[in-house]
């Protein structure tokens, strides 16, 4: 179904934790609320399910609003970072639970158990209790409780939080499978980048209660709108520069080069302050725009390796290259960066 | 801890200052199953004499003891029953739900849970007189069970504070009301407070003395402890060996329900911090 | 719809709220009502009547009344009315005589008996002297020693008697039986000599009790318990715990037993040749002792467990850390486990100064106050006065003005813990908003 917030603000106190959100969820789409803690993304999920009452906006489902709606009428399954499975209770009667206080059939009641069961592939599991069971399985029968009522929209607070990193590759795949089956519009609350990158059809990135951006994590990465999302998203992370644009140049210490003509043409005047940011994947030996450094810092993951570059002036840039390292710490090297694919931010922090 | 220090010196020093205190409830027992010649404290012979209270009908001047113990029996059970049921509700109200003057509420029960209650004695006894609940079991009940409610609220609360609210959330999100996600989802969790507290409600009512030798002597209405308190008082009659049989028959469920449930007591005691 | 868990909240606490405020709120305003009245066993806590002794005119005089009018109150008189007409016509007398003296003489009444007579004999049926000494009896009032239910009653009697407004007030103020408002029960609290003793008395008990118990040996027992070996600590704590969980009466035999004359004291020192005494009672500082003891080792307990999981909560490393540095066992009580205790000692101090203040079960059930009145300590006094005496008139006003100022400290000191202990801090916001 479709979701819509429409200006959302949510207020604790003197403090704005969403202020004028607006955010269309697409059906069937799974959609990544993506920032620092503290940003709001988990209180745009309560308001979605209405544990938290907005102070104004309107939330839609399809055409109804609910935003004066109790989340019992609200037709919202929610997985809980702590799975908040009901410790006294067996796994099918966890998963049971939503159908049994709709009044549903025993009969009933036990074959869409059966079926989600199947479904999240814990039928052997069901007769034990929560205490039981290792984390991905407490996660298997949180998502079965939330998705066994068929509701309009499933939401995941920090699914993988909980669990060991094995476990977190594993259940990131299983969570796309299981939402690309039963067709669920999904949102799912993350810090983790790499997470929101690898699931989901679109990322909003949020910080401090705003929107920064909307869109897929190709355009997240490659079309960042300002400073924070380009920050935010990669790993190892882009590296910054702050310069001044001089004579259709940008210029700053141990650093000088021809602007691309996209930036020129942009209009940037002389003198104005500009950010550099260069992916670590931009910054090659043989890459055109050259610049010239020191190896401060070496890390060989195996399959590749990192390097940390200090320039004359004091600015750090990191580049990653396949292979074992090609030089050692403390050399004095003459790399390159692609000009064409870096970014440049004006003052606000907003891409040129 | 620190196993290289030498812990015998402490332990004899806690022996010495807990050797009265042990010996007080040592004899309390040997007492009441032996006779001591005076001047002496070694028992000399064994003997149930001291325990023939026990099947005694009542007389003009002192009910019997079954009498006595089924009062005390109904005054610990309802108030561990009342504390236990209207805690329930007002402590899950004060920790999770949207109550109007909510804080006020809770700062309220938190300055009465610290207010000494028996000052309020003297006015409670004139106001029983007049609503004539005077010399009745209930009106004891009513006044013990109000006098310790802001204290069980307060407890209870701590214990649905610990309830993780997902729990909840994740009820009301599977469609429940909350009074359905209280009985159903929360309730199943404080249950071992709910154990702590009525045991303790239970024994609060066991031992309180002043309340009912205040509210309800007459004898009908009598409970042990001021059933004990007459007998220890009357000039007439002098027997350490009665008094102490029926301190013993008195002490009893004390004990046993001390021993199966020590731990969470402490905790309450420590916890809620009355007395 | 809105407040849903809103109209729950209060459905749930509802039942909280009656009884706390019936039983517990109620008292703590009446206790201040109270405390303004002269309530006493002798004018009963409802309402009274008038009733007019000779005691009541007698300090109604004094109390400015003038002697004739208080005379006049004393006094026999006849008065022909319809109350004394039906009297005497349900007595059989004459008729006819009765028609006459109601057509006559109605309203008319006379000081004295013979003037009474002197009427009769001139009526016109010439009653002979043996049915004049039947009639007037009936003809006889006293206000003395008759009640009057309320106060118009007795006005409209008194008026008739002549009294001016002014006089009618005084004799029913001295007539009253019931009880009064009065700010008499402060002044003699303040002013009688034994307040001051109590007063004395209450401060000694609680700093005592205070600091060598349920402080003092509390952190020595906590302290002691953490470095024994697990179980013994166990065994012990839970024997210093048994002072609490056994009832008072049966814990204060045990206090007993050990005390009185034929106790277990006298019996040891007998053997020395000491004439056996009751240790508890026989002099003033022995039953101070005892009253400190008793109701020390019930606070100990207390004090205890909390200092013990105070205690609990300092990270083991720490301990390590200063064992390698050649620390002693008496420096890492000093430096690493009394700081750790600051905060659990302020709060205990507080609470249990309030508790020690306004407890007088254990004391009433050892000492009662003796011997003398050596061990009376406030709140003892407060029940004494109004609850349990031996001259029988318990004063509930007075009690209630000594219990007031307990009541007063009560809440003030439950208002300070509030703010000492941070309450605005612990209220968190109910995180499920619909």
């Amino acid at each position: 179904m479709r979701i819509v917030l429409d200006a959302v603000t949510k207020q604790f106190g003197a403090v704005k934790a969403i202020d004028d959100v607006t955010l269309e969820i697409v059906d069937g789409e799974l959609l990544a609320l993506l920032g620092p803690s503290g940003c709001g993304k988990t209180t745009t999920l309560f308001a979605i399910c209405g544990i938290h009452r907005i102070d104004s906006g309107r939330i839609l489902f399809g055409d109804l609003e609910v935003s004066g709606l109790p989340p019992q009428r609200r037709s919202v399954g929610v997985v809980f970072q702590s799975f908040a499975l009901y410790p006294h209770m067996s796994v099918s009667e966890n998963i049971g639970f939503p159908l049994q206080v709709r009044k549903e059939s025993k009969a009933e009641i036990e074959r869409k158990v059966d079926e989600v069961a199947d479904l999240v592939h814990i039928r052997e599991l069901l007769e034990r209790r929560p205490a039981q069971l290792s984390g991905g399985q407490q996660q298997r029968v949180a998502i079965a409780r939330a998705i066994v009522r068929r509701p309009d929209i499933l939401l995941l607070d920090e699914p993988l939080a909980n669990l060991d990193a094995k476990l977190r590759l594993e259940m990131r795949s299983e969570l796309r499978r299981l939402q690309k089956e039963t067709g669920i519009t999904a949102v799912i609350v993350t810090h983790d980048q790499v997470e929101a990158m690898s699931m989901s059809d679109r990322i909003v990135i949020m910080d401090d209660g705003r929107i920064l951006q909307i869109g897929t994590p190709d355009e997240m990465y490659h079309r960042p709108s300002n400073k924070f999302v380009a920050g935010f998203i990669g790993n190892p992370p882009i590296s910054f520069a702050d310069g001044k644009v001089e004579d259709g140049r940008f210029v700053t210490e141990g650093l000088d080069f021809d602007l691309p003509d996209r930036i020129k043409k942009a209009s940037v005047t002389a003198g104005q302050n500009i950010t550099l940011g260069v992916r670590p994947e931009y910054l090659q030996p043989d890459f055109a725009t050259p610049i010239e450094a020191e190896i401060t810092f070496i890390e060989n993951q195996g399959r590749e390796a990192l390097y940390d570059l200090t320039l004359a002036g004091g600015h750090v840039f990191r580049s990653i290259q396949s292979g074992e390292p090609i030089c050692k710490l403390g050399d004095k090297i003459r790399w390159g960066i692609d000009a064409d694919a870096s970014f440049f931010f004006d003052d606000q922090g907003k891409r040129i | 801890m620190s196993s290289h220090l030498k812990t015998w010196p402490l332990s004899l020093f806690l022996g010495i200052v807990s050797f009265p205190l042990v010996l007080m409830y040592v004899y309390l027992v040997i007492d009441t199953i032996t006779v001591t010649p005076p001047g002496s404290i070694i028992p000399e012979k064994f003997t149930l004499e001291d325990w023939r209270f026990l099947f005694e009908e009542a007389t003009g001047r002192r009910p019997s003891i079954w009498s006595v113990t089924l009062n005390s029996f109904i005054l610990a059970s309802a108030n561990s029953i009342v504390i236990v049921s209207i805690s329930a509700t007002a402590g899950y109200a004060l920790s999770r739900l949207n109550v109007p003057f909510r804080s006020f509420f809770l700062a309220g029960m938190m300055v009465l849970h610290a207010f000494p209650t028996v000052t309020l004695i003297v006015s409670i006894f004139l106001i029983l007189q007049m609503v004539g609940l005077y010399n009745t079991l209930i009106g004891v009940i009513l006044v013990k069970a109000s006098l310790l409610m802001p204290f069980g609220v307060w407890i209870m609360k701590g214990f649905y504070d610990t309830v993780p609210w997902e729990i909840e959330m994740a009820g009301v999100q599977d469609g429940a009301s909350r009074f359905t996600v209280w009985r159903r989802l929360v309730l199943p969790q404080v249950q071992p407070g709910f154990l702590a507290l009525g045991v303790f409600a239970f024994l609060d009512g066991w031992s309180e003395f002043i309340l009912p030798q205040v509210l309800a002597p007459s004898s009908d209405v009598q409970v042990l402890s001021v059933y004990l308190a007459g007998l220890i008082a009357d000039e007439f009659y002098f027997d350490f060996g009665l008094f102490k049989a029926v301190g013993l028959f008195y002490s009893v469920p004390v004990i046993l329900l001390y021993l199966f449930f020590q731990d969470k007591l402490m905790n309450i005691y420590g916890g809620g911090s009355k007395g | 719809m809105r407040h849903q868990s809103d109209r729950l909240g209060l459905a749930f606490l509802t039942p909280a709220l009656i009884f706390v405020v019936l039983f517990f709120l109620s008292p703590v305003v009446l206790t201040a009502v109270f405390s303004f009245t002269t309530m006493s066993t002798a004018t009963g806590i409802s309402g009274g009547t008038y009733r007019i002794t000779p005691s009541a005119v007698r300090s109604a005089a004094e109390k400015g009344l003038n002697p004739a009018t208080a005379e006049r109150l004393s006094q026999e008189r006849y008065t022909i009315d319809d109350d004394a007409l039906t009297r005497a016509t349900k007595a059989g007398i004459d008729a006819e005589i009765l028609k006459e003296l109601e057509r006559d003489l109605k309203g008319k009444s006379t000081d004295d008996r013979r003037s009474f007579e002197r009427l009769l004999k001139k009526l016109d049926n010439r009653p002979n002297r043996r049915q004049v000494k039947s009639i007037s009896p009936h003809f006889r009032t006293s206000i003395l020693n008759q009640s009057f239910e309320d106060r118009t009653t007795l006005d409209a009697t008194l008026e008739n008697l002549g009294l001016d407004a002014a006089e009618r007030a005084r004799v029913a103020e001295t007539s009253y039986t019931g009880w009064i408002w009065t700010s008499a029960n402060f002044r003699r609290m303040f002013l009688q000599p034994d307040t001051y003793r109590i007063l004395i008395n209450t401060i000694v008990y609680v700093f005592t009790t205070l600091v060598i118990f349920n402080t003092g040996y509390a952190m020595v027992l906590a302290i002691v318990t953490f470095y024994l070996p697990g179980r013994q600590a166990t065994v012990y704590r839970t024997i210093w715990f048994l002072p609490r969980i056994t009832p008072p009466v049966i814990y204060v035999l045990l206090w007993k037993w050990l005390a009185w004359d034929t106790g277990f004291i006298s019996t040891i020192t007998g053997w020395f040749g000491v004439a056996s005494r009751n240790w508890m009672l026989d002099t003033s500082l022995n039953a101070w002792v005892f009253v400190v003891l008793i109701n020390g080792f019930v606070g100990a307990s207390m004090g205890m467990i909390i200092f013990s999981s105070a205690i609990k909560t300092i990270p083991e490393s720490l301990f390590h850390a200063s064992a390698v540095d050649g620390a002693y066992r008496w420096q890492q009580v000093r430096h690493i486990i009394l700081p750790q205790l600051r905060w659990p000692i302020l709060f205990l101090t507080t609470y249990q100064t309030l508790s020690l203040l306004s407890s007088f079960e254990l004391i009433f059930l050892a000492t009662n106050g003796g011997p003398g009145s050596a061990t009376e300590v406030w709140s003892l006094a407060a029940f004494h006065l109004a609850l349990s005496n031996y001259a029988g008139n318990l004063q509930y006003g007075l009690g209630a003005a000594f219990a007031l100022i307990l009541v007063l400290i009560g809440i003030t000191a439950s208002l300070f813990y509030l703010r000492l202990f941070k309450f605005s801090e612990m209220i968190s916001k109910p995180r499920i908003e619909h």
